[in-house]
């Protein structure tokens, strides 16, 4: 028994020490850091001093906090279900087509997911600028006046648009893999019983897809509350709000104001917040 | 470029050499100069640069990592590894402004990692002092140089006028860049006066059909505006004893942005995020025909738009509110070269700093890269500055641009102080701005809310903040 505790833990040290070095000791390093608070006296250095819960008082009653977290529920309402149903639609009809257009069609719905995040949002942010933008130019030659993508009102459709081109692909992929492993049987069965395509898709394939779409769910809300890189990239374009996205929010609160405390703080409660609304999914899909 | 004379005497006074025999090579080189038969470009050779032999270093090979976004920087770099073999030099942009600090923040709360010099702006240089990450460069002679500078840049690097935080490297004073073909091609007059400004900007929508605008207003770009206003004798921010006094609505900028809104509503001037596509494609396809820039801004703009439209360019002096005031200008950005506590060779950072922004080959050398406008005195007048053949005067059709610029930087006040909470109050004009542009404010509704929101960040983290 000790010789096989000792095999297991030989086998687990290489992502255990990774485990704790990269992401245990930082989440304890910011919680430590999270209970300070600054103290200054006139105009010098300020003194960091233990201030309990205090940054955790400030940051529910923060407003611009609240509202990048209201920012964030809202994206994760409307964008994650198109992604999503997109993401389906196009497995579906792939699962249908045979020979070389699946394969060019898998391919490059895939191919936005390979270009890094930030490379995408630049080359969307030149898409979006007032002017230059070819949907802009096409607009004003038709003189339909032009549309400000990076406008307060549009800036985080602007944003959720960036999103689903990068992801939708990457879902497709893992759903159009499950719909490969569904024993064709079934279909044979089905068909002998006198199904239609679209009784099997809604009888055999959608449910049986559902595990790997809850999944998908789970990432997909996940991905929404940890959004920083589109907004990070077009700020420099035009005014995307400081607290577009809760992590943007934590980031300036850290990387520019330099208050690594406050950050700590925001950063624990948001961790906490995905963690009450993925857990119950996670528990349900690992229960299944 | 390179001073024959000066090239020699520089790499003469290397610190392989032990002190002493360092200084009798000083002596001896000054000597050689003085019995030099000097021609008469020599002769008006009066180049003030401080003693760099006073400025001891740390012993054994020593490499300098130094953060800088100043693209050019590294040929000056070269010329110091030249004069002073035993140290290495390796510049590294990792990123313009906000890019390089927030890295920079993170290294300092870090304790490791930061690099022996930081390129900091004046407006941020506050925001790392209350940090207690830079280290006080007067410890290692620092103010043996000060007597160097242009007096209000010293007073930027050295608020208590003991310790010093950086060395002074350009400034920025504004003045009015036009492009002389299309003034000529509408006929417009170049405007003394804001007055004189506007009426050539309703004169350029008319004669244009609203298709070249007069100048572009920068709604990203506090510190552009923030010039404006110091040129208009406004102070933001100052330290009133143990306490800080923010003043960002108050009368001069009201006055100032009610006049630059009122432009923009009429469409008279384009609202374009400054250093961005957008902007190089209108500045450089002749959709906007003049820019309120500072001294670095004509290089900035050369190197962006890759020499289209170069030559059309010409500065003039910025206008001014009245005709008969004494002449003002303001500054934009403008930066000086810092050494963090954490650097392991503070002598050698602090050596390099001074060299670099008073020595005659890195100064010359950093204003025809890259438009650096000289903070160092000898810099400023340096006649040498004009070159007509390169940039920024090639730009600017051979004209001597910083002559204008040097008039500008005599013009600025020097009270002007910044505040550690500044990258906030910087991002947070932006905002305010949005919403001005957008119609959803008035100028004084945007400052109001510019004061009161920035006021909130600071005493949230913990300043005493006034507002008179």
């Amino acid at each position: 028994m000790r010789q096989h505790r000792k095999t297991a833990l030989l086998f687990l040290a290489p992502f255990l020490t990774v485990f704790v070095a990269f992401y245990l000791a930082p989440v304890c390093y910011a919680i430590y850091l999270s209970l300070f608070i600054r103290r200054r006296v006139g105009i010098g250095p300020a003194k960091e001093v233990f201030g309990g819960l205090a940054n955790y008082f400030r940051a529910v009653q923060d407003a611009d906090f609240l509202n990048g977290l209201k920012n964030m529920f809202m994206f994760g309402v409307v964008q994650v279900p198109i992604m999503l149903g997109l993401a389906v639609a196009l497995a579906l009809l792939l699962d249908q087509s045979r020979g070389l257009f699946m394969k060019v069609c898998r391919t490059v719905f895939f191919m936005p997911y390979g270009i890094p995040t930030a490379i995408g949002a630049l080359i969307w942010g030149y898409l979006y600028s007032p002017n230059l933008s070819p949907f802009n130019q096409i607009l004003s030659a038709l003189h339909r006046g032009t549309i400000d993508f990076l406008s307060p009102a549009l800036v985080l459709f602007s944003i959720a648009n960036i999103v689903t081109w990068t992801w939708t692909g990457y879902n497709m992929i893992t759903l159009f893999a499950a719909l490969q492993n569904i024993p064709k049987e079934l279909y044979e069965a089905a068909r002998v019983d006198g199904a239609t395509q679209w009784d099997i898709v809604r009888s055999i394939k959608i449910p049986l897809l559902m595990p790997t779409l809850k999944l998908l769910f789970i990432f997909s809300v996940i991905g929404t509350s940890q959004l920083f890189t589109e907004a990070f990239v077009l700020r420099p374009l035009g005014y995307v709000a400081d607290n577009i996205t809760p992590n943007l929010y934590l980031y300036l609160t850290a990387a520019r104001d330099a208050n690594y405390s406050y950050a700590g703080a925001l950063a624990v409660l948001l961790a906490l917040l995905i963690f009450v609304i993925s857990g119950p999914f996670l528990r349900r899909i690992g229960s299944q | 470029m390179r001073h024959p004379i000066l090239h020699r005497w520089s790499s003469r006074v290397s610190p392989s050499f032990s002190r002493c025999s360092r200084a009798v090579l000083l002596i001896s080189a000054w000597a050689g100069l003085a019995a030099l038969p000097l021609n008469p470009a020599d002769a008006q050779e009066a180049y003030r640069q401080p003693d760099y032999g006073k400025f001891q270093v740390e012993s054994g090979p020593i490499t300098l990592e130094v953060w800088s976004w100043v693209s050019g920087l590294d040929k000056a770099a070269q010329l110091f590894e030249q004069a002073y073999p035993n140290i290495k030099v390796h510049v590294n942009n990792v990123g313009g402004g906000p890019g390089e600090y927030q890295k920079l923040q993170t290294a300092i709360k870090a304790g490791s990692g930061g690099p022996d010099v930081a390129q900091i702006e004046y407006d941020f240089l506050p925001s790392f002092i209350v940090t207690d990450g830079l280290a006080d460069l007067s410890k290692y002679g620092a103010n043996d140089a000060k007597a160097y500078f242009v007096p209000w840049t010293w007073a930027q690097v050295s608020p208590d006028g003991k310790a010093v935080y950086g060395i002074p490297q350009d400034t920025g004073p504004m003045a009015l860049l036009y492009n002389k073909k299309l003034f000529d091609q509408y006929g417009l007059a170049v405007p003394t006066t804001w007055d004189e400004f506007a009426q050539q900007a309703e004169k350029l929508n008319q004669a244009s059909g609203g298709k070249v605008k007069l100048a572009n207003f920068f709604p990203t770009h506090a510190p552009w505006f923030i010039s404006l206003t110091w040129a208009d004798g406004a102070e933001l921010f100052k330290t009133q004893g143990d306490t800080w006094v923010q003043m960002l609505n108050n009368p001069v900028c009201e006055t100032v942005l009610a006049y630059w809104d009122g432009l923009v509503k009429k469409k008279l001037v384009s609202a374009i995020p400054g250093f961005t596509a957008e902007f190089y494609n209108a500045i450089g396809s002749g959709q906007i025909a003049s820019s309120v820039e500072a001294a670095w801004g004509p290089g900035v703009l050369a190197a962006s738009l890759n020499d289209k439209t170069s030559g059309e360019w010409r500065v003039a002096p910025l206008p001014q509110w009245s005709k008969g005031q004494p002449f003002r200008s303001g500054n934009w950005g403008g930066s000086c070269n810092a050494v963090p506590k954490q650097s392991k060779h503070p002598k050698a950072a602090t050596l390099f700093c001074v060299w670099l922004n008073t020595a005659k080959e890195p100064v010359l050398s950093n204003w025809n890269s890259y438009g650096i406008f000289p903070a160092s005195l000898a810099g400023l007048s340096s006649p040498d500055l004009h070159q007509p053949d390169k940039n920024p005067d090639k730009f600017c059709g051979g004209q001597n641009v910083a002559e204008v610029y040097a008039q500008a930087a005599q013009a600025v006040n020097a009270d002007f102080a910044w505040a550690p909470w500044f990258a906030f109050v910087n991002d947070n004009y932006n905002k305010q701005i949005d919403a001005l542009v957008g119609g959803k404010m008035t100028p004084k509704q945007a400052l109001d809310a510019w004061q009161n929101e920035s006021m909130k960040n600071a005493k949230g983290d913990g300043y005493e903040v006034k507002t008179k």
